[in-house]
């Protein structure tokens, strides 16, 4: 049986020394309860089940009232939540032994068991984007007592950890009778309880009094979680001035991704103050090469010496407080960190690239670049894009719509030749799925496939570094993708407003708000 | 009188059936499937099937548009794709910031307006009368959005005027109001134009009225010359605009609560829209349009009792 | 918008001009409107820079002796795309207002002129009608797909009815007059009539309602792409303008502040010159609406 020390040895390797600015509050189970605050959140979520959807916003809400087997402290690693303590996994990689916690009362007073547990981890494989992409490779989940569950493999799967742990597609754990195609009811075991939902007005959750929380100091999400807010809601606003102006005039307590110009206002205010996340993620341009232009390795490697990132994230960022041009797909500090490949990073080579298009022989057909104005800072780079590329000799059309309309259409290959999106700095590199042959962006070369199984197989992280470095390589030669830079992320936060650690998906369990 | 009623009933009906049918065509016109969009990316094609089956999606049109028609003449005017919840539900869960928007952008119209426009007539010629001309034909000029952001920027220093939103569910009333003040001063104002106008012109033909001469003659107070004889007869026409008003404001508001975030009806077709949300696109027209030919026929009976005149 | 005012000024088209001329609201409201045109139409050779340049090391620069207008997040002279961007709008508004009087005459000319067709074109012109300007506009726009050639039919179907309405009641007017009768009686054929006696008639109603047409498009079209439902987002016009520099608001006001006055000059000069032209062409409606 591979020890607990190991396990956590895996995860080490992602700790990272840099994650500046992650603050957290230690557990101060003596703080005062009450209060109610506002946050704004960039819009209305697409659900409130996180195994049917992967956007951002989803996960930040449902964290509050649904809980996952497992969580990530503040250095990324992987830490128990509704389970006891860490799994027991085989030596062969291939059994994973979850021990659950006991008494844990759902929000309806029922009880868990593992065989709740059981049923939703069905469910999260056949229905979650991140749970069907490892279905194939799980035999059976079975409660082998009412608190253990036991998850047998086929083969070994490092990411598995980081999946359990992650609010996105996240595995949440609700009553098994609440099971189906949709919920029946938003019911979970986390420290708020959803109370209200106007869709595109606000969603209210109020304290959940049975809660049992960790006794361990709080990080990150992990360990205690103090409930001393009465309330919390979330209001979804979409537009980034009304969110910004919201927050200063102390409407809102907190407000979510704002325009990076609201900074110096948010600065001078008496009421707010900025939150910058550093190094909270990166854009990235995600080819077609399944179909169309981007199809031809020459015309991508054309995109990609054509491109100026810095002229890029300048437009889209303004200030370089909020950016920084790197090439390599994880920032300083990060065990994920390596150089293979960069030299090919911010080219801004338009002769090289007009080259690359005589030897893919470019047609003149206009690249397609679909982006939305759901995210301004897309749509920003796409304009930017649009002039070095026509520089290089492109045609490019760009396919601005709304955010559903995009997700739809990237599903379509007929549709697109470049999408443009964006994500945080993920704890795992496998969970980013683009490097999945499955995603929209269908990159499968042999080659890369290997490599990828070997690194999602591995176990050693010295090994697992050595690959993913290889990974990188083979992003920048085949380019599926092309990442623009690092970005900091600016919140808007009051100045009342205490216990909010800064993290991509911010909440507010640990939260108080003074008078 | 009463044959005339039933003429305007009729042809209120009339009109009411061709604005569902107009509607109706509208939305079978636009491109996409519903089921699909519905079951998204991941569907199977049988799904879509059974979707449609169930939508009644599969039938030919001319079937789906009487059933249309029989489900709309009950009050029913079919799910949400979005919100998952009954059309009519959905509205009249955001109609009330909307309602209220346009009830105090028509107080603050009129209450601008009116006193502005009778005293433009009584003044007529002076530098007031040309003042009240100019402004209100520029304010008909000035784009709503633009000025409401514009007031959005410069007015809300100090936090006494919020700046969006339209304040926290539990509110008062008066919290709410408090919301709505700057959004339905940009519409008040931008619509006031027409009223000015209208009570302008319409004061300026009763003013030279033979029995307003005589009553002046007569050693009545002016006064009670413009009060209670001028102005209750003035106030045909403008019972008119209020009522075209109203289409206005409801445009209107389709941008200003994008402006100011308003959780009301015009940002709820704005995301119908950009969601493809039929069902409910269809059915916020037919509600709105509906509301508006009711508001007009309203009017024309109040004309039947205010104004003597009237005989039909 | 100006009521069904019945404008049927007999023939005298030919001291139209004169008239117009004379008054100087007209006059005014014309020429501002055509130096506004003007500038559209030789922006290529106005425009101090290209209006699509990126200069993203000049982004957010207010107004200077280089960027008369200043710079919008791209670094691109607002000045040069206002008035690029003037084109769109305009020919909008222009597209708008011929399209709705093409349609307006058409149904406006049967409702008046054949008794049995004026119910049930009446009852179609209320139905159009009972839909606000805006929300009618997003669903066609929604619903024929967003582009410009869109845009200007959704909007041209959304004011014919306006323009129907006043030919119409024109139409029953000068339907009644002796030598209409008498053509009829002669038996002329109809479309004769229409076009020749009609219609000639109708000539300044026809204007003054495409001149108000025109300034309502511009503000429709202006809405919509603010919204985001009208052009598509990458042809700038001064609603996409002012969409993308709400974003800024505060911080580069310049950005939303020259489109929203172009467009208020725009609207203004055409109301200006529509409301001249009414007075100007039916003496006998002095009364100052």
């Amino acid at each position: 049986m591979v020890q607990r020390r190991t396990v956590l040895g895996l995860m080490g390797g992602l700790a990272i020394a840099g994650v500046s600015g992650v603050s957290f509050a230690a557990g101060d189970a003596t703080g005062k309860k009450g209060g109610t605050i506002t946050v704004a959140i960039i819009g209305e979520p697409p659900t409130l089940d996180p195994m049917l959807s992967t956007a951002d916003v989803v996960s930040t809400v449902t964290q509050h009232f649904f809980d996952t087997l497992y969580t990530f402290d503040s250095h990324w690693n992987v830490v128990p939540l509704l389970a006891s303590d860490m799994p027991k996994i085989s030596d062969d990689g291939k059994t994973y032994v979850i021990p659950l916690r006991q008494g844990i009362k759902f929000h309806d007073g029922s009880t868990m068991t593992a065989d709740d547990v059981v049923a939703c981890l069905q469910r999260w494989t056949k229905l979650a984007t991140r749970g069907k992409g490892v279905a194939a490779k799980i035999d059976s989940i079975t409660a082998t007592d009412d608190h253990t569950v036991t998850i047998a493999m086929n083969t070994p799967y490092s990411p598995m950890m980081s999946l359990l742990a992650f609010s996105n597609s996240a595995c949440m754990i609700t009553p098994k009778s609440n099971l189906g195609d949709q919920l029946t009811a938003i019911i979970g075991t986390g420290p708020y309880k959803l109370a209200d939902h106007k869709p595109d007005q606000y969603i209210q959750v109020v304290r959940f009094d049975d809660y049992q929380s960790r006794t361990e100091p709080s990080d990150g999400s992990f360990g205690q979680r103090n409930q001393y807010l009465d309330e919390i809601r979330f209001v979804p606003v979409p537009d980034t001035n009304t969110r910004v102006e919201g927050v200063i005039s102390g409407q809102f307590a907190f407000a979510d991704s704002l325009s990076n110009e609201a900074y110096d206002r948010l600065a001078k205010s008496d009421v707010s103050m900025p939150v910058l996340l550093n190094s909270f993620g990166w854009p990235v341009f995600a080819m077609n090469t399944k179909k169309g232009l981007m199809s031809k390795l020459e015309i991508r490697q054309a995109v990609e010496a054509a491109l100026a990132p810095e002229d890029m994230l300048t437009a889209a960022f303004g200030d370089k407080k909020f950016f920084t041009v790197d090439g390599p797909m994880y920032p300083e500090g990060w065990a994920w960190r390596n150089d293979a490949g960069v030299e090919l990073y911010n080219q801004a080579n338009p002769e090289k690239a007009a080259g690359l298009l005589k030897q893919g022989n470019y047609d003149g057909s206009p690249l397609r670049i679909l982006t939305s104005h759901q995210y301004e800072f897309h749509y920003q780079m796409a304009v930017v894009a649009q002039a070095y590329l026509q520089q290089a000799g492109f045609k490019v059309e760009l396919d601005v719509v709304d955010w559903a309309t995009l997700t739809q259409r990237r599903a379509n290959p007929d549709l697109w030749d470049i999408y443009i999106s964006h994500s945080p700095f993920l704890p795992e590199p496998a969970l980013n799925s683009t490097y999945d042959a499955n995603s929209p962006v269908g990159w499968n070369d042999p080659d890369k496939n290997k490599v990828l199984d070997q690194f999602t197989t591995v176990s050693d992280q010295k090994q697992r570094q050595a690959l993913f470095a290889q990974l990188q390589k083979m992003v920048f030669e085949q380019v599926p993708f092309y990442k623009v830079g690092d970005f900091n992320a600016l919140l808007g936060q009051s100045k009342k407003l205490s216990g909010v650690p800064q993290t991509p998906w911010p909440f507010f369990w640990n939260a108080q708000v003074s008078a | 009188m009463a044959r005339y009623i039933a003429n305007r009933v009729l042809g209120m009906i009339v009109v009411m059936f061709l604005v569902l049918t107009a509607t109706f065509i509208i939305v079978r016109l636009a491109p996409g499937d519903p089921a699909g969009l519905m079951l998204g990316p991941d569907a199977t094609p049988a799904d879509v099937i059974e979707l449609r089956h169930a939508m009644g999606l599969d039938q030919p049109i001319p079937v789906q548009f009487v059933s249309f028609l029989a489900q709309a003449v009950r009050g029913d005017l079919g799910q949400s794709i979005f919100f998952n919840q009954p059309v009519l539900q959905v509205i009249t869960a955001r109609a009330e910031p909307t309602v209220l928007l346009t009830l105090f952008s028509i107080v603050i119209a009129v209450g601008i307006a009116l006193p502005v426009g009778i005293l433009s007539a009584y003044w007529r010629g002076s530098w007031f009368d040309q003042g009240a001309l100019s402004t209100a034909m520029l304010l008909a000029s000035i784009p709503s959005f633009w000025l409401g952001l514009m007031f959005q920027q410069h007015l809300t220093g100090g936090g006494v005027l919020p700046v969006s939103g339209f304040g926290d569910p539990g509110s008062s009333f008066f919290e709410h109001m408090r919301y709505l003040i700057l959004p339905s001063l940009v519409l008040g104002l931008v619509n006031s134009a027409l009223i000015i106008r209208f009570s302008r012109a319409s004061m300026l033909d009763v003013l030279s009225d033979d029995y307003i001469r005589t009553a002046r003659s007569k050693g009545m107070s002016e006064w009670r010359v413009v009060l209670k004889h001028a102005f209750k007869n003035a106030l045909i026409p403008i019972i008119t605009v209020v009522g075209l008003t109203f289409a206005l404001l409801i445009s209107g508001a389709v941008v200003t609560e994008r402006v100011f975030n308003l959780p009301g009806v015009g940002s709820l077709v704005v995301g119908a829209v950009l969601r493809r949300d039929y069902p409910l696109i269809q059915g916020t027209l037919v509600v709105i349009a509906g509301l508006y030919i009711l508001i007009n026929f309203a009017i024309d009976m109040l004309y039947l009792l205010v104004d003597p005149r009237v005989r039909y | 918008m100006a009521t069904a005012s019945i404008s049927t000024s007999l023939p005298g088209e030919a001291g139209l001009f004169r008239v117009m001329l004379r008054r100087p609201a007209v006059a005014i409201g014309l020429t501002i409107f055509a130096i506004l045109v003007l500038t559209a139409v030789f922006a290529p050779f106005i425009a101090p820079h290209d209006p699509n340049k990126l200069s993203i090391a000049h982004r957010l620069r207010p107004p200077s002796g280089d960027n008369w207008f200043g710079t919008d997040e791209f670094g691109r002279d607002v000045f040069s795309r206002a008035i690029f961007a003037g084109r769109i709008s305009l020919s909008v508004g222009l597209g708008v207002a011929v399209l709705a009087s093409i349609l307006g005459v058409v149904l406006g000319l049967v409702g008046g002129f054949f008794r049995r067709l004026d119910a049930p074109v009446s009852r179609i012109i209320d139905a159009m009608m009972a839909f606000p300007d805006i929300l009618l506009a997003i669903a066609l726009v929604a619903a024929l797909g967003a582009s410009l050639v869109n845009v200007i039919i959704a909007l041209a179907i959304v004011y014919t009815p306006r323009i129907a309405r006043v030919i119409r009641a024109a139409t029953l007017v000068i339907r009644e007059l002796t030598y209409v009768e008498a053509a009829r009686a002669l038996g002329v054929a109809t479309w004769r009539i229409l076009g020749n006696h009609i219609l000639r008639n109708v000539a300044s109603p026809i204007i003054v309602q495409a001149t108000f047409v025109f300034a309502y498009a511009m503000l429709a079209e202006a809405g919509l792409s603010f919204l985001g439902v009208g052009v598509d987002a990458s042809t700038p016009t001064w609603g996409t303008m002012i969409n993308e520099g709400s974003q800024y608001v505060g911080n580069a006001d310049w950005i939303i502040f020259f489109p929203g006055i172009a467009i208020t000059l725009c609207v203004l000069s055409l109301q200006i010159a529509g409301d001249g032209l009414r007075d100007a062409l039916d003496p006998r409606l002095s009364r100052e609406l």
